[in-house]
């Protein structure tokens, strides 16, 4: 399946810093923000610019010019609710080191977040997931179709589609956990992409607790097959833990000082 | 129905690296297909070869070996004489004398040869050492610092002398540095790394893989260097984008098909085509598998390789 | 290997009709993939893509076997584009040449029989003879019914369909393969081949119409074949060797899955380093025949030894015969040397010992095929499997000299082992075998 992708979360607009350069288009504290996720090793760069419905094209060319300009082609995953502003970002896009990812469709409202990733030639995050929580992985594999089927009809190639299984918080979802490791086991069993906001399962956790539980969530995960993750690289234990199953699932070659390359 | 062509081409590729000076420098490498295959891609740099020459002499050589330098007289000669070969890409000087279980020449004397050599050619030059890891780091420094300016290829680093050879060769004096493992795939990522993380250019970095003569464990020579191309281009492994040089006639003309004599062996004919035949194949199976660059000892078998580098490239 | 849901998909109508008890094609496909609905409750498919379902469970490349003299061989049947993946199960076999046009086929051929020998418990020798038709076409049955007398493997290349008939009908017992199938005569060729039950080779001006002749002799019902990659130039083989393996195996296209013939002979047009070179590259990349011109052991003792090595199972470690090796003219006064029967390890060793030219037995004990070190550790090399070699060969009736020769790495055995040994004089040897040189030098002295 290849290495798995990490896709750094951080240059999000929940973050006031992040949202503040947003507003002001400073440049500085995002670009910041990013290349501490690429020393860490992630591959692609999360940008969510938040609902951005005034200005949303403006900002999101601007922003995929800035980091694209700044670290010799970055790949970006785009992330807003505002579909006009995902398609400007895209026009401007260099694909020359990764296809830009469309974040994210689901079954549901977003299901439409399908069709502009296929009119682009985008890689699409597809939520397995309608509204709220789907009640089992039956309910899951039943969206996965539903989209997989729109994707394809719409020209799209099936490795194009990174499915998120929907991560739950364990703090008051603890029996769900399985059911989530056990349906990226059929995703991987189809030949397909997976991807998702992996941290959630640690949600509300003590700080010095979340990367320990991130860490062993990740390894069981990549065991069953998990291709990809939206996470903080920054978190060294959790970067530590993903190189390392890279190594024991021979996708990257051992060598002493893997974990500093 | 016509044929759909499998393509394997990656955006990866492997690094170029320069060697030598004026209009005779080579460059090794920049592929971003897997080993001859020109029909995935155009592959801009030939893979190479080079002659080897030794400061103790060919006398006991086959007739093809010591016949072709009977009239030199020094070393310097010997190397001009193999460079003059149209062929021959680069000169390959190894300095057996130097080691302490033989000869244990002195550096000194090693130095003044590597600069008889290189003063001898304008066509790149790759010194090779006695395989005393000690004894080698001491000479590639110093040898490293007389031919500054020169661009040759010191072969090789390995992981017991790197840190010398690499601080020497790979930054003070601006040569070009070999990374040497014997066939063991993470062993030559991790001298990569070492290497690099020195602060010497991985672009001033080629790699020896390990040889072995055809017959003699060879399958592992093929599946390490297999699979450093497929981690180099398939998983875009930095570490591993390095072009390899491989020495074979130090190699094949030590094993008993090219040495046994044909009054011990009559049943097997010649033992000049026997070496030969040793020396082409092993290096066309390496060429196969990934090597940038040969190293070869008989003239006729240079010539056999690179005809067929020609005709695929 | 099976298909995926999704490449189940990409066959049904897409229509969600429903009529296979599942509200969409793709949630059909799925199921169909994971095994849980038989793929024929879609009463919408063609039986062209139920067979193609079916063939896609069927391995991508045919295993071809062939008859060569007493021996059988199998050409194909390979899965991994890289040893290292799994195995290679075929392993490169070759043949030398006879030609009409040539007045000397009898030396030549007389010369290459004699290259037959044992390299660690594989025979190697020219598995097949080819026979090629030049311009004497009347002298093709005779020199194909010379081929079939030497009891290997035999090769006809004509492309004459009555020529072919005629010789291929006097050897029909060797069951020679018919190599002369091309886009303008395969359909009485396929038949010689057919009635006769003998493989045919086919070959193309290029790759597209190679492609065309296979297509239309498959559908003749004919699948019993071997590629020629041509002798258009070394580029165009080496290409049509590499593409054919990549098609069959990279893109599961049966077409071409296929066993090649490779003829360097013709390539090297005469220069005998340059055809080594190219019988080497086309043993590397995909080569199931390759035919040389004759067979020496200049070409043999490399060829055979670098096939030896890649068509090792690298689950296998290769392993030598145990007993006594003497070398450099040793005899029962020469001191021993012992090791393990690891092939990497007797050849390195008997390689340094050679290179001492000191006179030694070099004693190989039966340790599983591990290298020293490992064979330790697995207690394969333990004083007492030393003593037992010891004895069982009858070592101390079979040579004089009481000195024996441990590998340094297993320096800890010296002890028990001289006290089960007394007679002997257990020595230290170097660890690495490049000590060996100097080692027995210094004993010697």
């Amino acid at each position: 399946m290849g290495k798995f992708v990490v896709i750094g979360e951080r240059i999000h607009c929940i973050s006031p810093v992040i949202r503040e350069a947003m507003n002001t288009m400073n440049p500085e504290p995002i670009l910041k923000r990013a290349e501490e996720q690429l020393k860490a090793g992630a591959t692609y760069l999360d940008l969510n610019i938040g609902p951005a419905e005034s200005n949303g094209e403006e900002l999101m060319k601007w922003a995929v010019t800035t980091l694209q300009g700044a670290f010799d082609n970055v790949p970006l995953a785009l992330d807003t609710a505002n579909m006009k502003a995902i398609e400007a970002g895209i026009s401007v896009y260099n694909r020359s080191k990764g296809k830009p990812i469309v974040n994210s469709a689901d079954a549901g409202d977003r299901i439409e977040y399908i069709d502009l990733a296929a009119n682009n030639d985008a890689i699409c995050v597809a939520l397995c997931s309608k509204a709220g929580v789907p009640a089992d992985n039956d309910e899951r594999m039943a969206y996965l179709q539903e989209m997989l089927e729109r994707g394809l009809t719409l020209g799209m190639e099936p490795e194009d589609l990174w499915f998120d299984p929907l991560f739950l918080v364990i703090k008051g979802m603890q029996d769900k956990q399985m059911d989530v490791l056990e349906f990226i086991r059929m995703i991987s069993e189809q030949g397909l992409n997976s991807t998702g906001g992996l941290s959630n399962n640690s949600n509300g956790m003590p700080k010095h607790i979340r990367p320990i539980m991130d860490s062993a969530m990740v390894a069981m995960a990549m065991m069953c097959g998990l291709t990809s993750a939206i996470v903080n690289p920054c978190d060294l234990r959790l970067m530590e833990t993903i190189k390392s199953c890279d190594i024991i699932k021979n996708e990257t070659l051992y060598a002493d000082s893997y974990l500093e390359i | 129905m016509p044929f759909k062509k499998p393509v394997q081409k990656y955006n990866a590729s492997i690094n170029t690296v320069e060697l030598g000076v004026g209009d005779k420098k080579i460059v090794l490498g920049g592929e971003n297909v897997l080993p001859l295959y020109t029909f995935d891609g155009a592959i801009e740099n030939a893979p190479k070869v080079g002659i080897e020459i030794s400061n103790l002499g060919y006398a006991d050589q086959v007739p093809g070996i010591s016949g072709f330098y009977a009239d030199c007289a020094t070393i310097a000669d010997m190397a001009k004489k193999a460079a003059s070969i149209e062929a021959v890409d680069f000169v390959c000087l190894k300095l057996d004398s130097a080691d302490p279980n033989g000869n244990d020449a002195p550096i000194e004397d090693c130095v003044a040869t590597a600069k008889a050599v290189a003063e001898a050619i304008d066509k790149p030059l790759v010194v090779a050492g006695c395989k005393n890891d000690e004894k080698d780091a001491a000479l590639f420094t110093k040898i490293a610092d007389a031919l500054q300016g020169k661009n040759v290829l010191m072969f090789s680093a390995k992981e017991a002398n790197y840190k010398g050879i690499a601080a020497s060769a790979g930054l003070a004096y601006n040569q070009k540095v070999g990374a040497e493992s014997a066939v063991d795939i993470n062993l030559a990522k991790q001298l990569n790394v070492l290497i690099t993380q020195m602060g010497v250019n991985a672009a001033n970095v080629v790699m020896n893989t390990g040889a072995a003569a055809a017959g003699y464990g060879f399958e592992y020579v093929v599946s390490t260097m297999d699979r450093v191309k497929a981690a180099a281009l398939g998983q875009n492994d930095v570490s591993l984008q390095l072009p390899i040089m491989t020495p074979v006639g130090s190699e094949t003309w030590g094993v008993k098909e090219s040495i046994a004599s044909e009054e011990d062996m009559p049943a097997w004919g010649s033992q000049e085509k026997r070496g030969i035949g040793m020396e082409v194949t092993t290096a066309a199976a390496v060429l196969a598998s990934g090597s940038n660059a040969v190293i070869l000892r008989h003239p006729e078998s240079v010539a056999a390789v690179a005809k067929m580098i020609k005709e695929l490239i | 290997m099976a298909l995926k849901g999704i490449d189940i998909f990409k066959l049904t109508p897409k229509t969600n009709c429903k009529e296979c008890g599942n509200p969409t094609c793709m949630a059909f496909s799925m199921k169909v993939a994971s095994g849980a609905v038989e793929i024929t409750k879609c009463p919408h498919l063609s039986d062209e893509v139920l067979a193609q379902v079916n063939e896609s469970n069927a391995p991508p490349m045919k295993t071809i076997a062939v008859k060569a003299g007493d021996v059988e061989f199998k050409l194909g049947g390979e899965t991994v584009l890289y040893r290292h993946e799994k195995t290679f199960v075929s392993k490169t076999l070759y043949a030398m040449t006879l030609c009409t046009d040539r007045d000397d086929n009898d030396a030549r051929l007389a010369e290459s029989m004699k290259v037959d020998y044992d390299r660690i418990g594989e025979r190697m020798y020219s598995e097949f003879i080819f026979v090629n038709c030049g311009e004497k076409k009347d002298e093709f049955v005779a020199l194909a019914q010379k081929a079939a007398a030497a009891n290997r493997g035999v090769v006809l290349n004509c492309s004459d369909v009555e020529t072919m008939k005629a010789a291929a009908t006097a050897i029909k017992d060797a069951q020679p393969i018919l190599n002369g199938a091309n886009a303008s005569n395969y359909e009485a060729m396929s038949a010689v081949a057919t009635e006769l039950g003998c493989i045919l080779g086919v070959s193309g001006a290029d790759l597209d119409e190679l492609y065309d002749t296979v297509t239309k002799i498959e559908a003749l019902g004919n699948k019993n074949l071997i590629l020629d990659v041509g002798t258009a130039s070394v580029k165009a083989a080496f290409e049509g060797a590499v593409q054919i393996r990549r098609a069959a195996l990279l893109n599961k296209d049966r077409t071409f899955g296929y066993p090649t013939i490779v003829n360097v002979a013709k390539l090297a047009a005469g220069d005998e380093a340059f055809e080594t070179a190219l019988a080497s590259l086309f043993t590397m990349k995909y080569g199931s025949i390759v035919v040389l011109s004759d067979m020496t052991y200049a070409k043999s003792l490399a060829l055979h030894g670098l096939r030896q090595n890649v068509f090792t199972d690298p689950q296998k470690p290769m392993k030598v015969e145990p007993g006594i090796y003497p070398l450099n003219k040793a005899d029962a006064d020469a001191p021993c040397c012992l090791t393990v029967d690891f092939a990497l390890t007797y050849f390195v060793v008997s390689g340094e010992l050679e290179r001492s030219g000191v006179p030694c037995n070099l004693l190989i004990s039966d340790a599983g095929g591990y290298s020293v070190l490992t064979a330790w550790a697995a207690g394969k090399l333990s004083a007492g499997t030393i003593v037992k070699f010891i004895n069982e060969y009858e070592i101390a009736n079979k040579i004089n000299n009481r000195t024996l020769i441990i590998p340094g790495k297993v320096a800890v055995l010296k002890g028990e082992i001289q006290d089960k040994l007394p007679d002997w004089n257990v020595v230290v040897g170097p660890a690495e075998a490049v000590g060996l040189v100097k080692f027995m030098k210094d004993l010697q002295a």
